[in-house]
């Protein structure tokens, strides 16, 4: 079973009168443990098929298939729960809650779906250790680091145990060391999990870390 | 929860203040009402807390008890009206009062009605709170808010000039009029004063008469049929007689309209902080509604926040309400209103969760898609 499958997936803007196609008869797949990295000037639509395979946007038409779930004509309250239980986010800017430490940024996930309580503490103090996060659980977001607080943000996006993860230009605020760093970080982590990831990137050096690369522009996919 | 609970706990400072700030609010509404109800109860008490359950002023008199007078001819008219059973005269008049045990004097309210035997009669305390009613002469009942005073049980206080002297027998509860030391003798010894304050006054006629019911027929069916007698008569029941005198509406009216304004306020401070919260953490809500939370959630997470902040306001401002209302202002004696506590808690509680619904509309409008680009509601 492919982690993601989109099949001439189109995405359109009404702007007044006219339209814009933000994604046009886009198709795609991602195998088991994959990583594909998503390359794109600004405006490609590289964050709109982001959007689109994480359940945060529904497509205008084409289907749109994650973990063997079709999701096209999910209502919101059915891609709520989708995107609680079956993908993990990490953003370009926002991404941890800024009152809660980095422990509760993981435990929060858990607070969302059905609640587990002592397992998800520990799967969330498992995780923050993995990722060298284990001096800082009861840190502040604003005590953390910029490369620290990524960290915790891939740590938030597996405490769901997802099928897939998806990365909006993780490393665009950090500096060139760390973000070879963190990418390291994200290729191991998802390798060791087994999880296929979609890495959206606008710096060809991410690549590197990445299985595959496909290339995006004006909402046309290329290999 | 969660959420809600971890947020208040990280910002202690922010919520603190705008539990402080309901607070400062609730306690000012509940003083306030201690005070007008400690105002009018010392105004009119003494109408409200008597036995008569009809009183009959003149019209002239315009439903002051002192200045209503009732003449023979009406009184006969008064007490051949069907429907009335009972009728008693009762007279009332402001003295200099000098307590023994003080050395200061007092402006007293001296109220006779016609008591028998036992001291019971249409005019009387409906109840007291210490010792007896007035059997003997020169013997009477003092409101209870002049007890320290020298109007205590076992004190004695002497009307000047003339140097007669009362004997307190007894204490009720609320029955203070015009704000001052209330005393009820029986009419005997009403007149007795007068005589001796003034030897020439003569014997004044009742001030107004208070009228029972014969068997069968209602306060209101009295009242109606007095009333219909003539035009120079004014009955009234009892509690209409204590809300219909002069200045009560008034004080009631202005009271109300500084209730009226906290009763806005509050929600007003409640709506805007949360607003301004939602605001503000509009990036957090918007990044956690693309990992999974449901609008509903947050929306419930800033409902149960509103209700904890309300709560707590209300707890502290009704703690610092408490001692407050235990005390005396100049002549008034406040006391813990619990209908008010219980009402405003209510009223307050609602107005405060309506106002924070403008911030759950902002909640509620949160587009997940928001988190790639940035951006938060209102942005």
């Amino acid at each position: 079973m492919n982690a993601l499958e989109l099949t001439d997936v189109r995405k359109v803007y009404p702007v007044g009168d006219s339209e814009v196609v933000a994604l046009d008869h886009a198709s795609l797949t991602l195998g088991q443990n994959e990583i594909l990295a998503l390359v794109g000037p600004s405006g490609s639509g590289k964050t709109t098929l982001l959007s689109i395979a994480g359940g945060i946007l529904s497509p205008s038409s084409g289907k749109v298939v994650v973990g063997g779930e079709d999701i096209s004509d999910y209502s919101n309250g059915q891609l709520t729960r989708f995107r609680q239980e079956k993908v993990g986010f990490v953003f370009q800017s926002v991404n941890l809650v800024p009152f809660l430490t980095a422990a509760e940024n993981l435990f929060v996930v858990d607070e969302l779906g059905p609640r587990t309580g002592k397992p998800a503490r520990a799967t969330a103090g498992k995780l923050l250790d993995e990722l060298g996060l284990a001096e800082r659980t009861k840190n502040l977001p604003s005590q953390l680091s910029g490369g620290e607080r990524q960290r915790v943000a891939i740590g938030r996006a597996l405490m769901n145990d997802p099928d897939l993860v998806l990365f909006d230009e993780p490393t665009s605020a950090l500096d060139t060391g760390l973000g070879a760093q963190v990418m390291e970080l994200i290729r191991s982590e998802m390798k060791q999990r087994g999880i296929s990831a979609i890495v959206v990137t606008h710096d060809p050096r991410i690549t590197e870390y990445c299985d595959r690369t496909v290339q995006i522009v004006d909402g046309e996919l290329s290999a | 929860m969660f959420l809600a609970l971890r947020e208040i706990g990280r910002a202690k400072a922010r919520f603190g203040l705008l539990v402080s700030a309901i607070a400062l609010l609730v306690f000012l509404i509940l003083f306030q009402q201690s005070l007008q109800n400690g105002l009018l109860t010392s105004f009119t008490g003494a109408v409200k807390n008597q036995s008569a359950p009809v009183l009959v002023y003149s019209v002239d008199g315009q439903r002051v008890l002192q200045a209503s007078v009732i003449t023979p001819d009406l009184e006969q008219r008064v007490r051949s009206t069907e429907g009335v059973g009972e009728v008693g005269a009762i007279r009332q008049g402001t003295f200099t009062g000098a307590p023994l045990t003080e050395s200061e004097n007092f402006d007293t309210s001296v109220i006779g009605y016609d008591a028998g035997a036992d001291g019971e009669g249409l005019g009387a305390p409906a109840s007291l709170s210490e010792g007896r009613l007035p059997t003997r002469a020169f013997e009477g009942v003092a409101s209870a808010a002049d007890a320290r005073n020298g109007y205590g049980v076992g004190d004695v206080v002497r009307i000047v000039p003339g140097d007669a002297e009362i004997s307190i027998v007894g204490i009720a509860q609320e029955a203070q009029l015009n704000v001052g030391p209330t005393i009820f003798v029986s009419n005997e010894t009403y007149l007795e004063l007068v005589a001796a304050v003034n030897p020439d006054a003569g014997v004044p006629p009742p001030n107004v008469l208070g009228v029972a019911p014969a068997v069968g027929v209602t306060d209101a069916q009295v009242v109606e049929a007095i009333n219909g007698q003539s035009l120079e008569l004014d009955a009234l029941t009892r509690s209409d007689a204590a809300a219909k005198t002069p200045g009560v509406a008034q004080v009631q009216q202005s009271f109300a309209i500084i209730f009226l304004l906290y009763a806005l306020v509050v929600p007003c401070v409640t709506g805007l902080f949360f607003l301004i919260v939602t605001f503000q953490k509009a990036g957090a809500l918007t990044l956690l509604r693309a990992i999974g939370a449901s609008a509903r959630s947050l929306v419930w997470s800033l409902l149960l926040q509103a209700v904890i902040i309300l709560g707590a306001g209300l707890a502290l401002g009704i703690l610092l309400y408490l001692p407050v209302s235990q005390t005396r202002l100049g002549g008034l004696e406040l006391q813990f209103e619990e209908g008010a506590v219980i009402g405003w808690s209510i009223a307050l509680l609602a107005l405060g969760l309506v106002s924070s619904l403008f911030a759950a509309r902002r909640v509620l409008k949160i587009d997940p898609m928001e988190a790639t680009t940035g951006r938060g509601v209102g942005q």
